[in-house]
This record gives C-alpha cells, structure tokens and sequence, in this order.
C-alpha cells in the first residue's frame, strides 16, 4: 500500500541531517513519518509497524533492513516490504528532495 | 505417482509458520492443519494486554483466506486424538484417520491447573475464547485476584488495572518473576505494580477459595481473607506431549525431545513450538521455550526441513513483555544474577542487565530499552569480546561492540 501523489510536499528535514543509514521519526501534515536515508535515497513510511502499530523509529536499521525493537518485524529498507514477516509490508509515502537539500513528503 | 502429504498438528503459530513456510519453499504436496480450536491461527501474546485492554481484535500470523488459496486445508474444532507412528497416521476426534508422510507436532502447551481452583469466574488464559470470557467479566468486575506474579499474571494485572479495576496479586515468591528475571528486576517490577495501585501479596499464596454471594472469598497462607469478583490463575503452563508420548516418543524437560532439526524420535514425525524440546547446537543442551518468537522460528525451520534442506535451529531465544507503559525484554541466557552487568538506572527504570561469562555476552534483560537487546541478539552466538566497564558506558554504543565484518563500509556511512 502506497500513498498516491496529491502535490501536498511538505517540508520533512533536511537531507545533511539524515546520513546515509541513518533513519529518524518526523511529524509531518499531522502525520508520523519515519524517514530512512538507505544509501543515498530517502523513503519515507509511515512510522508504525504493520504488526502493532509501535513506532518504527525505536527499531534498528542497518543501512538495508530495519528491525522494530517491539516484535522483531523486519522490513526492506528500500522497498517497505516485509522480510519477516514476507506477508506485510509498510506504508509509503511519496518523498523527494529540494535542490537545496530538503526532503519533502507528500502525506496527502 | 502419489501426493505427499504433510499433517500439522496444533493450530497455534508454530503450525502456521510452518504452512506459510512450506508453501514459500515450494512444497506441493497437501497440507492439512488439524486444530483444536475453532479459530484459525493467531497469536496468543496480545491476550493478556491489547486484546484485553483495547478491541477484542486477534492479531493473526496469516489472513484467513491465505489457507485456502494456498492449498492448505484447516481442520478447526478438531482435535488430534491418536498417533500411529508405524502406520504413518494420526486418528482425529471425528474419527476419520489421517495418513501423512510427515507429521509436525505443535500442540502447544496448556495452562496448569490449581486443583479446586475451577468454574464460573475462575479463569485461566491460554486460548482467545479464554481472553474472550475473562474481558466480558472483566467489564463489570470491580476487584480481581490474580494468583502468581509470572508473566500472564503480571500482564494481567496491569490490563486490568488500565480498565480501572483494583487487584490483587499473588506471588509465592518473593517478587514477581523473580526466577525469570532475579531479585532484583523482580523488585523493579513490584514496585512499578506496588505504584499503579496493584496490591500485591509477595511471599502469599491462596489456599482456599470459597464462593460468596458476591463473587469469591479467598484465604490466604497468611490466614487473610481476600474478596474478589474474579480470579484469574497464572500459574504456569503444562507441554500438551500426550499425543507424542502416548505413540512412543522420546520425551526430555517435559516436552517432546526433538533434535536440532526438529526431528522427534520417530522418523517422519517433527515437533514445534511451546511442546519441542529441543537440542540447540549453541548450548549443547536441550532446551524448552515457551515463547511466541521461537514458536514462530522453530516452525519455519521445520518446514525448511521438511523440504530438503537440512538446517540446524540454532537461533537465540527471546521475549517481552508490555506491562503499562513499559516494555521488558530479554534474549540469551542470565545464568548468575548476582554478577549482571548494569547499563543504564534502574530507578529510572530505563536499564539493561548483562549476564557475562569470560568477555562475551550471554544474555540481557532490558527494561525500556528495546534496541540493548536487538544489538544482543545479533551478537550473542558471534565471536566478539567486551568488557564490563564497555557495557555499562552508555555513551558507547553497543552497536559499536560488534566485530567487524568482512563486508567494507558503505562509503558516507559513519
């Protein structure tokens, strides 16, 4: 399941404050949102874990999968898709980054 | 040229895991999975905390629908009754026999029963028609005792305390999960209970119960009488091996004795889950955990297994626990208490506790932080060498204790 694009970015951080293999949980329109910088690209899901619901930015992420601390789900960095678990996945939103280093998300 | 056929016994998680499994190795033989209760399978963990507290929603390892359109066939509200390991069949409460060229056996584990403790609003939690009828009393209980402080007591007690009902506590040891957890995580934990209005009774145990006119008068090894609307029994649970046993199986720590690979004693006949006793390569010793995550993981080995490869279960084992807002966790083995490793304050019960043993970790209990253990888990079976003083030194990050790895560093990384 992904966010489609309505043309709604709004401002999320700025990309020299998220390295690479680094991920942080962000408010975004309302929105909790886990930003993930996996080797250069950044993805944005949303920061709930699609067992429990427990934020996702408590977990690890070791540049390709992250693992919630809850329950031990482990997910696809790149893709949102569960790993273990393979029958979940995470919820994505449309992401992008500014010229000048800003990563917008499109929450809808 | 015949079908195989591969029969799963238990309708827990274990038995999923291993459907699921099997399917995703590409089995295509036909999978029956015979389980005595009549929902398909879910996981048990939420039952003592969201699906009490919160909806009474199952949170399920598989959707319904998945079985069927994979071609695995659910025999729910049946039970198991006999197994014939010569004859490669398994006799079901309908009476129909089930021949298998593989059986698995996760039936689970059931709860222990005080003798005396039964009937109308004495409950036992194992099953969702058990949290179903303990959540509908538990809205109009104003008072509950809870007897034994493990982890479904202390879980409990927490849930029903989050629906503002008083409680009451037993524990006959001197703190809740005082052997899981030792004296003194299991003095942190009184207290967080102790704080939220929890009365417990460390060192007390119910002797009689007897049934008022409003609910029950409880007598206790100090001679107190206790009234309460409920009660709730959290005494252990007992390995459901009679079916194993009874065809001959080996049996070793109360369950059925499988080896690394999850074979029984039997050929073609496996175990999983909360009944396996298993022998784990790492510890040279055979070992039972009750604990959903290995369920879950012994259940997938085993279907590996059953389609050819042939892989040693040698993963760590590892639980939590969510009592109000905090959340315990623990991987590995403590052996000692008395000599832990303290990272982290107790007092402001944000800690982990490190059992040690010659320069390498071989357990954590973590309260409130989540991320010890996960940095653990991936540590625990790999060489690696850390000193006391390291592990209590907060400003290093665990992470930073684990060997190195052949594979270089992602350039931009830290």
């Amino acid at each position: 399941m992904s966010g489609a694009v309505t043309g709604q970015w709004q401002e999320a951080m700025q990309l020299d404050e998220l390295w690479e293999g680094e991920m942080a949980g962000v408010e975004v329109g309302g929105e909790k949102v886990l930003l993930m910088n996996v080797d250069g690209d950044v993805r944005a899901y949303r920061n709930r874990c699609p067992h429990q619901a427990w934020a996702l930015d408590e977990g690890d992420f070791d540049g390709e999968t992250l693992t919630c601390a809850r329950h031990l789900w482990v997910f696809d960095a790149r893709s949102g898709t569960g790993v273990n678990p393979d029958n979940c996945r995470l919820t994505s939103f449309p992401c992008k980054v500014d010229e000048d280093g800003t990563i917008r998300v499109d929450v809808g | 040229m015949t079908t195989r056929r591969c029969v799963l016994v238990g309708g827990g998680v274990a038995a999923a895991s291993a459907a699921a499994h099997l399917r995703k190795r590409g089995f295509d033989g036909d999978v029956v999975l015979v389980g005595e209760e009549a929902a398909a399978p879910y996981e048990r963990p939420p039952l003592s905390k969201e699906f009490l507290t919160g909806p009474p929603e199952l949170v399920r390892p598989l959707e319904p629908d998945w079985y069927a359109a994979n071609g695995v066939e659910l025999r729910l509200g049946v039970r198991a009754v006999d197994l014939d390991v010569a004859g490669r069949s398994v006799g079901l409460s309908t009476g129909e026999r089930l021949g298998y060229d593989d059986l698995v056996l996760a039936t689970g584990a059931r709860p222990r029963r005080l003798p005396g403790f039964d009937g109308e609003g004495i409950h036992y939690l194992r099953t969702a028609a058990d949290a179903g009828r303990l959540r509908a009393e538990l809205a109009t209980a104003r008072r509950i005792a809870v007897l034994g402080a493990g982890f479904i007591g202390c879980e409990v007690a927490a849930s029903a305390i989050a629906l503002g009902t008083r409680v009451t506590l037993f524990e006959p040891e001197p703190a809740p999960l005082a052997r899981v957890l030792g004296p003194a995580i299991g003095a942190v934990l009184m207290d967080i209970h102790s704080e939220r209005d929890v009365e417990i009774r460390a060192g007390e145990y119910v002797t009689a119960v007897e049934r008022g006119r409003h609910g029950f008068v409880l007598t206790t090894s100090r001679g107190d009488r206790v009234e309460s609307d409920l009660v709730v029994v959290g005494v252990g649970s007992v390995p459901n091996v009679e079916l194993g046993q009874d065809a001959g199986l080996a049996v070793a720590n109360g369950g059925i004795a499988v080896d690394e690979y999850g074979r029984t004693s039997a050929p073609h006949v496996y175990a999983a889950g909360d009944v396996a006793a298993q022998h784990h390569p790492r510890y040279g010793t055979r070992i039972r955990v009750e604990h959903h995550d290995t369920a879950v993981r012994q259940g997938a080995n085993v279907a590996a297994n059953l389609t050819g490869e042939v892989t040693p279960f040698e993963e760590a084992h590892w639980f939590w626990s969510d009592q109000y807002e905090h959340s315990l966790q623990s991987t590995g083995r403590m052996g000692d208490f008395g000599s832990v490793v303290l990272r982290g304050s107790m007092a402001e019960r944000s800690f982990s506790a490190f059992s040690m043993v010659d320069g390498r970790i071989q357990g954590v209990i973590s309260l409130n932080r989540p991320g010890d253990v996960l940095a653990v888990r991936r540590m625990l079976f790999t060489p690696h060498e850390v000193t006391a003083a390291q592990l209590a030194d907060e400003s290093l990050p665990l992470k930073r204790l684990m060997p190195r790895t052949k594979a270089a560093p992602r350039a931009g990384a830290r």
